[in-house]
């Protein structure tokens, strides 16, 4: 156990290295962000609020959706790869120095969540309401995605599959949500939006607490907190089998 | 044309890359239509994403071969650079001419407007080409495939809002839509916009020369010979 807590800040160090995956969750999002302050300005919803914050919004949690690609990657490089073998033999337990990994990523993932809020909400002045709750709504839907990114690399042999699958998950939530084009009015896919959507349950989790609802709020925290334990139970019995 | 032959069998022996390749521009075609913008569906407006994407996939092939060291070989071989280049880059433009077949004339069998199928097809095949060239000085910068298709995504997301292809170029601000004009897919959008609404055929060849001449600016940067 002290032996797994002794390698966590060299796992950290890892992973702020990661130049790429700082640039492709952080910096884009952040450029993209400010193209759309730009493009929206002024304009309103029909609600009156300004509609930059909806998109502001939906962009900060968007990338959270891709998360996951920086726990997987490590799990692949230490406990999927040649590297394997020297963990075995070193004196410590494997699935909690994976736990670790994962862990350590994704609170990462929560911390570029948490810078991308700090952009938003004081340089952009994008009302987000209670900045914790906000947080927490973040965490929640980091957490989701890296299990199941973490699912996909345990249950899918390559991978390049893996990783592939893991992408196809935040893009088919993106385009389920309607962000790239309006989505046909069909009963399946309302229903997932409404109940199965990280996307839009976070959305709207922290869209409801910010008009006060906060019974529907807590709904739909509610109902990430299922997604969380049911996927992580999931990642339990297919990690014991593979670590 | 042996390199050809086998260009094209590496680039759809595999059953996942056979299946992005073609699966997509059917899904395409059937996407919906917006209300207001943009004036074709939304997949023809989002094909000229998909384009870039598959061109830097395809020619990740000569990448693979600079790092895999069959680029030495094939420098000792009794094949000129310009053939083997030419041969790679033929073969990525066939399969993308078939796409577009696929989307438009699709489309036009499914009885989507189109307003010019034709025009519209030359002008992806245009961009096509633009974009391989584009792909091939891409990989020119990388000696990894990975963290090349990477920053290629981040750019390309940045490239398609600025560009006017995710949104329409007249709500940009005035700085944005300047440096707009140097980018290939501004001229795609203008492309798109004309066969829409149709106009004098002087400025549909100006869109389509300006994007052969991205594609000789980028062949020239990208066609250097390089053995790591």
């Amino acid at each position: 156990m002290m032996r797994v807590l002794r390698t966590i800040p060299y796992t950290v160090i890892r992973m702020s290295r990661d130049y790429i995956t700082l640039l492709l969750l952080l910096v884009v999002p952040i450029i993209l962000i400010t193209i759309f302050y730009f493009v929206l300005g002024d304009l309103k919803n029909q609600y009156g609020d300004p509609a930059f914050y909806d998109t502001a919004q939906l962009m900060t949690l968007v990338f959270q959706l891709f998360g996951g690609s920086i726990v997987i990657a490590h799990i692949q490089d230490d406990l999927f790869s040649p590297r394997r073998q020297r963990l075995m033999v070193a004196p410590m337990s494997r699935p909690f120095y994976a736990l670790s990994i994962s862990l350590c990523g994704m609170l990462y993932s929560i911390f570029l969540g948490f810078l991308l809020f700090l952009f938003t909400g004081i340089g952009l002045k994008v009302e987000w309401g209670n900045g914790f709750w906000v947080m927490y709504i973040i965490g929640l839907l980091a957490v989701l995605s890296s299990l199941v990114s973490l699912i996909l690399i345990f249950a899918v042999k390559n991978f390049k599959l893996a990783e592939r699958l893991s992408e196809v998950y935040g893009i088919g939530c993106i385009v389920l949500a309607g962000l790239f084009f309006p989505i046909p009015d069909y009963t399946v896919i309302t229903f997932i939006n409404e109940y199965l959507n990280p996307l839009l349950l976070a959305a709207n989790a922290i869209g409801y607490a910010q008009s006060n609802l906060f019974p529907d709020a807590y709904i739909y925290m509610i109902r990430l907190g299922v997604g969380i334990v049911i996927t992580f139970i999931i990642v339990f019995v297919l990690g014991r089998r593979k670590i | 044309m042996t390199v050809f032959h086998f260009v094209l069998k590496r680039s759809i022996a595999n059953k996942t890359s056979l299946l992005i390749l073609f699966l997509f521009p059917v899904v395409a075609i059937f996407l919906p239509s917006g209300e207001y913008w943009p004036h074709l569906p939304y997949g023809y407006q989002y094909f000229g994403i998909f384009i870039l994407f598959i061109s830097l996939k395809l020619s990740g092939l000569i990448l693979e071969d600079r790092m895999r060291g069959i680029a030495k070989k094939v420098s000792i071989a009794p094949i000129s650079h310009f053939s083997y280049l030419a041969q790679n880059l033929l073969a990525y433009f066939s399969i993308l001419i078939l796409q577009c077949l696929i989307l438009v004339y699709g489309g036009v069998l499914v009885g989507k407007e189109l307003y010019q199928p034709f025009w519209l097809f030359i002008l992806f095949i245009t961009f096509s080409m633009a974009s391989i060239a584009f792909a091939l000085m891409w990989i020119s910068f990388f000696r990894n495939k990975e963290i090349s298709m990477l920053i290629f995504m981040s750019i390309i997301s940045v490239i398609a809002l600025i560009g006017g292809v995710l949104i329409p170029i007249e709500l940009l601000p005035e700085i944005l839509q300047k440096i707009a004009i140097m980018l290939p897919t501004f001229w795609l959008a203008w492309g798109i916009d004309w066969v829409v609404f149709g106009g004098e055929l002087k400025e549909f060849l100006l869109v389509n020369g300006m994007l052969i001449l991205y594609m000789f600016l980028f062949l020239i940067t990208g066609s250097v010979k390089k053995l790591h």
